[in-house]
């Protein structure tokens, strides 16, 4: 088997996808994988593929083009997600578009859609999930922090959310996984940024600051549960500990 | 600012106050879908957010407190009654206010749900629960979710304004007849409930029908392809109790009738509320239903269910298994286990009558009027209709695909969309996450069964219940207990 690998960002992958097809190997003998690799096979030979603008233009307009756009809306969305098997899933889907148009994106025979259909939505959960459980706090005078450590690099997918939340306010959302942060100037549009050494260092600060409040959800988090109904196994289901890092309530 | 007031401190009051309010099982923030706006705090959506989960299981979505837990009423099953000897504390409308924005600006809730005790009379109660909204929405600028709870006995006026401010509003029903409300709720009468409940179905489908919406309440999608569902049939006939003809449940009025006839509020109490140009209460009403103090049956509690969703359009119906605080000879006895599993049974029920096309007459009978412990309601009526099964998966309708019990909505979905591809087998059921543990007992793939199985009541019931055993005792135990289960994931369907 040949193995193309590549950092585990859209371009990137799209380049990699990009030297995999034109190496006329056949697509059964390639596979794409990002890096770091897990485990290295003495079968298999590797090649290590750069992110290169020129490719990346061509692979999105080949889709949007042959395919369609939200056809490659779909492959970005998915190369958010930390599952290792996305750049592969993101190569054999591409695969099935040229031949058989947009529409296979719903064909649930195939395995790699069923696949894809799965990784959308527990990215899609993910996502949810820290638009519930992100917990800004205020340090100086209204600037909103919150931190959150996802698996799956979503933290620009909350930027909608808590900007048509919260349009008159500053915030920001920092990834501490994968140390972005969505920035967010009051009655002004957010963007991504990814954070230097520094900038990360001193935000990490934040959460130290005390915030009155903090302590007042802690009150009510805490008397508005039934303790005749007490069941801690649900709310470990439904609210995971993975997702909990940042949930003041639980400090 | 933890300053003295009442002699308590705002953290004393969140504490006491909250707790008051925790018996009030409705907290979704779901029905409202409202972009944010440059200057404001806040938006809506529809599907509503969860922001936490409590240690019992339950949603967080709305700082739930009450206004105040001094109360006039002195209603048996309720810890704020007159005749107990409680901590009792007031908030101020602008406290109210600081601390909703406050926790909403740090994604803790999604809004607020404000319910009170009666203090002084009803009229008085609502007009301060009326102007904490007002000054939430006009000088804290708040655009999120609000949910307020109507007082039985207030003036008309006050309740309009309070729709206009909010984004849902309910009156708790607590007791599904009259008879029990008058027993254990004295100071309360059917008449006081439905009275505004009836006008409040007239002023929301006004409202909707001022701006184009249908005059309906939205239902899932499903209930479109569902020839049987309550939300598609004899919406517009008068409704019947529960053995067709006899004495209805609910005083009912269809919804063209309520249009048309003087069941809408004229005025609100302040005339700026108007000005605001908020529909009323676009996420529609609620109620609740206390489960276990009275003596009413499963088939009285669903039937009076529909009949509220099917008349009153009531967009939601919660229900509560009683959980003894007060003694009283007409409650039952402090140490009586809260009736989670039976609690379990019903909301799967309203998901039936919502989500499924079922009417509360097929679930039950007279002559069967509790639903088994042992399965879900939906197996429950499979095996008791064999005649209808299998359902050959390639073929069926959506009608008949959704009474396969282990296929939900989304499954059906799923199911005809492939389908438009090919034949469908079990393996690719599987691979579409169609769960065989239920369904492998009601359906073919190409005339095929799964495995040999005789499609026999109790062969199935047995091993039904079998596979159910585990959870069933998690809900109805001693040991474990549980709140609504995980009915969304049960389901597969979003919480409305
Ligand atoms: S009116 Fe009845 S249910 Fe409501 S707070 Fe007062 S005593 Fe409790």
């Amino acid at each position: 088997m040949n193995v193309f690998t590549c950092a585990p960002d859209l371009e990137s992958i799209l380049s990699c996808i990009y030297v995999a097809w034109s190496s006329g190997l056949g697509h059964k003998n390639i596979k794409i994988e990002s890096e770091p690799i897990e485990q290295l096979s003495l079968f298999d030979s590797y090649t290590h593929v750069d992110k290169d603008h020129a490719m990346v233009q061509s692979v999105i307009d080949a889709v949007n083009l042959k395919i369609s756009p939200s056809f490659y809306s779909d492959l970005a969305y998915i190369s958010m997600a930390y599952e290792k098997d996305v750049p592969d899933l993101m190569y054999r889907l591409m695969l099935l578009g040229f031949a058989y148009g947009p529409g296979v994106i719903n064909n649930t025979c195939y395995e790699v859609v069923v696949r894809f259909h799965e990784i959308k939505k527990r990215l899609s959960n993910e996502s949810c999930r820290f638009k519930e459980v992100s917990r800004f706090h205020e340090v100086r005078h209204s600037l909103y922090v919150a931190h959150i450590e996802p698996k799956s690099r979503i933290v620009i997918t909350l930027g909608p959310a808590f900007s048509d939340r919260m349009p008159s306010e500053n915030w920001m959302v920092i990834d501490d996984v994968h140390r972005e942060a969505v920035i967010h100037p009051k009655n002004s549009p957010f963007y991504l940024r990814t954070l230097t050494e520094d900038e990360f260092n001193e935000l990490l600060m934040t959460e130290k600051e005390n915030d009155e409040y903090t302590d007042l959800w802690k009150i009510f988090f805490d008397s508005i549960a039934i303790k005749e109904r007490e069941n801690l196994k649900l709310q470990r289901s439904l609210f995971p500990l993975w997702t909990r890092k940042h949930a003041v309530e639980f400090t | 600012m933890y300053e003295l007031r009442n002699g308590f401190t705002i953290k004393e009051k969140l504490e006491i106050l909250s707790d008051a309010a925790k018996y009030d099982v409705a907290c979704t923030s779901s029905g409202s879908e409202r972009s944010g706006k440059e200057g404001m705090l806040g938006n809506a959506v529809a599907s509503g957010v969860c922001h936490a989960f409590a240690s019992d299981g339950r949603c967080i979505s709305l700082l739930k407190i009450l206004m105040t837990n001094h109360c006039v009423y002195d209603c048996k099953y309720c810890k704020n009654r007159a005749g107990n000897d409680i901590p009792r504390a007031t908030f101020t409308p602008d406290e109210i206010c600081t601390i909703t924005v406050e926790f909403y600006k740090r994604n803790y809730i999604e809004g607020l749900f404000l319910s009170s005790g009666i203090i002084k009379n009803p009229d008085y109660t609502m007009e301060k629960m009326c102007e904490t909204l007002r000054l939430l929405r006009t000088k804290y600028m708040f655009n999120g979710y609000i949910h307020i709870k109507a007082i039985p006995g207030a003036s008309s006026e006050l309740i309009y304004s309070a729709g206009l401010l909010a984004d849902r509003i309910s009156i708790n029903m607590e007791l599904p007849t009259n008879e029990s409300l008058s027993r254990l709720a004295p100071n309360k009468t059917m008449t006081n409930i439905l009275k505004p409940m009836n006008r409040i179905t007239g002023t929301i489908a006004a409202h909707r029908a001022a701006i184009g919406k249908d005059a309906r309440m939205e239902r899932a999608v499903i209930n479109e392809h569902l020839v049987n569902s309550i939300f598609n049939s004899g919406a517009d006939k008068p409704l019947s109790g529960i053995d067709g003809s006899s004495e209805p449940l609910v005083d009912t009025k269809s919804l063209i009738k309520t249009l048309t006839e003087d069941n809408t509020f004229a005025y609100p109490a302040d005339i700026k509320d108007t000005r605001l140009k908020r529909s009323f209460a676009p996420a529609g009403q609620s109620t609740q239903m206390i489960i276990g103090a009275s003596g009413e049956t499963d088939l009285e509690i669903i039937h009076t269910a529909q009949n509220l969703y099917k008349s009153f359009d009531l967009k939601r119906v919660f229900y509560s298994g009683y959980i003894p605080i007060n003694e009283d000879d007409a409650l039952p006895a402090l140490n009586t286990p809260v009736p989670m599993l039976r609690e379990h049974r019903l909301y799967q029920a309203d998901f039936l009558l919502r989500y499924y096309g079922f009417q509360a007459n097929e679930l039950l009978s007279k002559e069967r009027p509790f639903f088994d412990n042992r399965i879900d309601p939906k197996c429950d009526w499979a095996v008791r209709h064999l005649c209808d099964f299998p359902v050959e998966v390639n073929t069926a309708s959506y009608d008949k695909l959704i009474r396969v019990p282990g296929i939900g909505p989304t499954g059906v979905k799923r199911i005809v969309n492939a389908r438009r591809y090919g034949r469908l087998n079990f393996d690719m059921l599987k691979r579409m996450g169609i769960v065989l543990k239920r369904a492998q007992y009601f359906i073919t793939c190409n005339g095929k069964m799964l495995f040999n199985i005789p499609l026999e009541e109790k062969f199935i019931i047995n091993s039904l219940a079998d596979s159910e055993k585990k959870e069933t005792v998690r809900i109805g135990g001693k040991d474990i207990t549980i709140k609504q289960m995980n009915l969304f994931s049960d389901f597969n369907v979003m919480s409305s």
